[in-house]
């Protein structure tokens, strides 16, 4: 099992990434994808119609667990997780994690959560999490760490300071990561090209690749149309593509 | 209680029957299969779930009609289904053993759920009327022809892991009208006995309580201890999650904690507690008493749904929920009273529950249980209304009947609670409170707050319910143990304060002559 975290900063691309990867690594690996930002819509760009969210469902316990009796709950959870949270492609399943918690301790269906979803993720060879900058599920322990962190990051600066405070709180949260990434996205032009390879460099990152601007893809966005819709022999795909394999290839080794 | 019997199997439902071991699997079995999800395109059968009845149930019987691990396939099995489709299925155990009684059913049963899941190419999910498999393809190739190798594989891990069960027998049954007779005619009364059994089961009836350490976290001295009659703060943990939780990981946060004496049969006192939570809040706290609302209470985590609140002015308790954002008629809404509570403190006064504290029988009882409580908000009282004892119900206030401690006092009055005329517990039949003093001293609404006061004021108690009448010489019950220096009787001072609402964290009195030995 690989453990595959695509993060960044908001608006980067990192959805864009996460789908493309999850749509060539699926092909061979059996693969489980994981949305984890509250903001984000992994299911729109890999065009799957999600079912009922993991924060939906722990809402349910939450009302009805004082009528549960003898029933025992972490089996109730983990047959709501399996059978109305895991969507089924032909060639994936996908989990949304879905809006944060609300008032009220979460502690216990959250330390069970824990349980269930260690035991369902050991059974993939991958598991791709797109997950906001905040790695709060990572933070909260309801996943329990990652393999490879790829931070995704535009030209702007911003994107280069959230890249570094994620490699912070990453190695705070002890992720026991074994690689962590940096993907520069959106890259147009030499000037950019050189700014994200000197920050990789001094922030002890390993540089997968600079991925071009695509407005095949800004095309898809602007119609709503998954991107896993982007022609594979695209600049874009065929890099991303690459960039599959690579961690594929990392984790065998 | 119902029936425990063999299931009748009608002549005319084909059945095969296979007694004894079975030598080789043709499946491997390994808790690393647990979780392991059979995605649709690989499933060759689904069993129960959405589209097809199902159930399992665990049945003790006397030894002598077990006949040890034997299978009964009752309907068609593996080979006659065809691949894709779901059809019923029902696991019923019938088990025995000296040390096997009806109460270990479901703890038995519970099982089946791991052991099944340790079967690979199989995911059983769910339970009781719940249940739902899938088969894998895979296992099917290898050479699975019948389910009653599931039920001999799982048989064998039964007695493998629960060494008492001495006698083991399953019958499997996947046809149709016979499962949905049994799940409504046996399974059913049985589920249904073990929910009123919840009910029924109390803290004396048990030799283990479980702890709760998950919110440790943020109230590092919070000792969470769950009893049958007293399930967690946060609400989520009843004593049976406790004890499932304690089997699969006895290190864990929730840990059994053995009773050992009763120290206190009305407040809920036992050796084992005071001594567990002595060693869990490092030394902070050493007894606690699971029933009581004043002396020696339940610590509060910061996770509770709900916080019950001392009003001196009523001699009664009032609750707010989480969800409740207006003030209390203490003036303080739910964020403050929790602010001030929480963090593992015990505090006379104040106290944190669980919404299902409400149902148990021993609900602050040596406190007056219901007949102590004054006032709730509407939404809180109408969720718990009928664990409310008939005769108080309708004396309980909401925010629609009391706002503020005013219009509260005006309400218990017409409605003639108990706590006006004096509470008498029901647990013992004893008198608790005296009830309200003379009309008098209560409307002057005059708290009389001594500095330096003559030596006839007595040194103020945290909390004393017997003493609490509505003029009791403090406004806020949480002062911790506020003692004044019974100082020369000479100029006294007397503080009349009207219609304050007075926060205090801390009052250091001192005697300015003695400065090194005053009090604190």
């Amino acid at each position: 099992m690989a453990v595959i975290a695509v993060t960044g900063k908001g608006g980067t691309g990192k959805t864009v990434i996460s789908a493309l990867l999850i749509h060539f690594l699926s092909r061979e690996k059996s693969l489980l994808a994981v949305d984890a930002d509250p903001d984000s819509n992994l299911p729109d760009a890999l065009g799957v119609k999600p079912r009922k969210t993991l924060g939906e469902i722990r809402e349910v316990f939450q009302v009805s667990r004082d009528d549960m009796g003898t029933m025992n709950k972490e089996q109730w959870l983990e047959g709501k997780v399996y059978g109305e949270a895991i969507t089924e492609t032909d060639s994936y399943d996908l989990l949304v994690m879905g809006r944060p918690e609300g008032e009220g301790c979460y502690c216990f269906a959250n330390s069970l959560l824990r349980g269930v979803l260690r035991r369902l993720m050991r059974h993939y060879d991958v598991i791709v999490i797109d997950t906001e900058a905040g790695l709060e599920h990572f933070s909260r322990g309801t996943i329990s760490g990652a393999d490879y962190i790829i931070v995704v990051t535009d030209m702007s600066k911003k994107g280069l300071a959230t890249a570094r405070r994620i490699k912070d709180l990453s190695q705070e949260l002890k992720l026991n990561f074994r690689k962590i990434f940096l993907v520069g996205n959106r890259i147009m032009d030499g000037m950019g090209e050189e700014e994200i390879r000197k920050f990789a460099d001094e922030g002890g990152f390993e540089l997968l690749d600079l991925l071009p601007y695509s407005e095949e893809i800004a095309r898809l966005d602007l119609r709503g149309d998954p991107i896993t819709k982007l022609d594979e022999n695209s600049e874009y795909a065929v890099k991303v593509k690459k960039i599959a394999y690579r961690l594929v290839g990392d984790s065998n080794g | 209680m119902a029936d425990r019997k063999k299931i009748e199997i009608p002549e005319d439902v084909k059945k095969i029957e296979s007694v004894g071991e079975e030598e080789d699997f043709p499946f491997d079995i390994s808790p690393m299969y647990e979780g392991e999800r059979i995605r649709k395109g690989e499933m060759y059968v689904e069993l129960g779930g959405t589209e097809q009845p199902g159930f399992e149930l665990v049945m003790a019987l006397p030894a002598e009609e077990v006949e040890d691990m034997k299978v009964t396939i009752v309907g068609p099995d593996l080979e006659e289904m065809e691949e894709g489709k779901a059809y019923p299925y029902a696991m019923i155990y019938y088990v025995a053993g000296s040390q096997v009684e009806t109460d270990l059913e479901p703890v038995i049963e519970r099982r089946n759920h791991d052991f099944q899941n340790y079967l690979e190419g199989y995911m059983h999910l769910n339970q009781r009327y719940d249940i739902w498999i899938r088969l894998g393809k895979g296992t099917v190739k290898k050479g699975l022809k019948s389910l009653g190798q599931i039920a001999k594989a799982t048989m064998m891990l039964f007695k493998n892991e629960l060494p008492f069960i001495e006698k083991i027998e399953a019958v499997y049954i996947t046809d149709a009208a016979l499962v949905e007779k049994v799940l409504n005619e046996v399974a059913m009364p049985i589920y249904e006995e073990r929910d009123a059994r919840v009910e029924a089961l109390h803290d004396e009836d048990v030799d283990e309580f479980y702890s709760c350490t998950l919110c440790q976290s943020f109230a590092p001295t919070n000792v969470c201890v769950v009893s049958p009659d007293r399930p967690s703060l946060c609400g989520a943990i009843s004593w049976f999650d406790g004890r499932a939780a304690a089997r699969v990981d006895p290190e864990g946060p929730n840990r059994a904690i053995p009773k050992g004496e009763l120290v206190d049969e009305i407040g809920g006192e036992y050796t084992g507690v005071n001594e567990f939570a002595k060693e869990e809040s490092g030394g902070e706290y050493e007894r606690v008493k699971l029933h009581s609302f004043f002396e020696y209470p339940h610590t509060s985590c910061g996770c509770f749904e709900v916080i019950g609140f001392y009003m001196p002015e009523v001699d009664g308790i009032g609750w707010v929920h989480r969800g409740y954002p207006d003030p209390a008629p203490n003036g303080l809404p739910f964020s403050t009273m929790a602010g001030q509570t929480g963090g593992g403190k015990q505090i006379a006064g104040f106290l944190g529950v669980g919404i299902s504290y409400f149902r148990s029988k021993k609900f602050i009882q040596a406190d007056g249980g219901w007949y102590r409580v004054v006032w709730m908000p509407k939404e809180l009282k109408e969720r718990v209304a009928k664990y409310i004892p008939d005769e108080v119900r309708d004396k309980i206030a909401t925010e629609e009947d009391a706002k503020t401690i005013d219009e509260l006092r005006e309400f218990l009055k017409k409605a003639d609670h108990p706590v006006v005329k004096g509470v008498v517990r029901p647990v013992d039949g004893k008198k608790i409170t005296e009830g309200w003093v003379e009309e008098e001293a209560e409307e002057e609404e005059v708290v009389e707050e001594a500095a330096e006061a003559p030596a006839a004021q007595p040194a103020v108690q945290p909390v004393q319910p017997m003493q609490a009448a509505p003029q009791m010489p403090f406004a806020l019950p949480q002062l911790p143990q506020l003692q004044l220096p019974a100082s020369q009787p000479s100029g006294g001072v007397r503080l009349v304060i009207k219609d304050a609402k007075i926060y205090i964290d801390k009052i250091i009195i001192k005697k300015p002559e003695e400065k090194k030995k005053g009090g604190k």
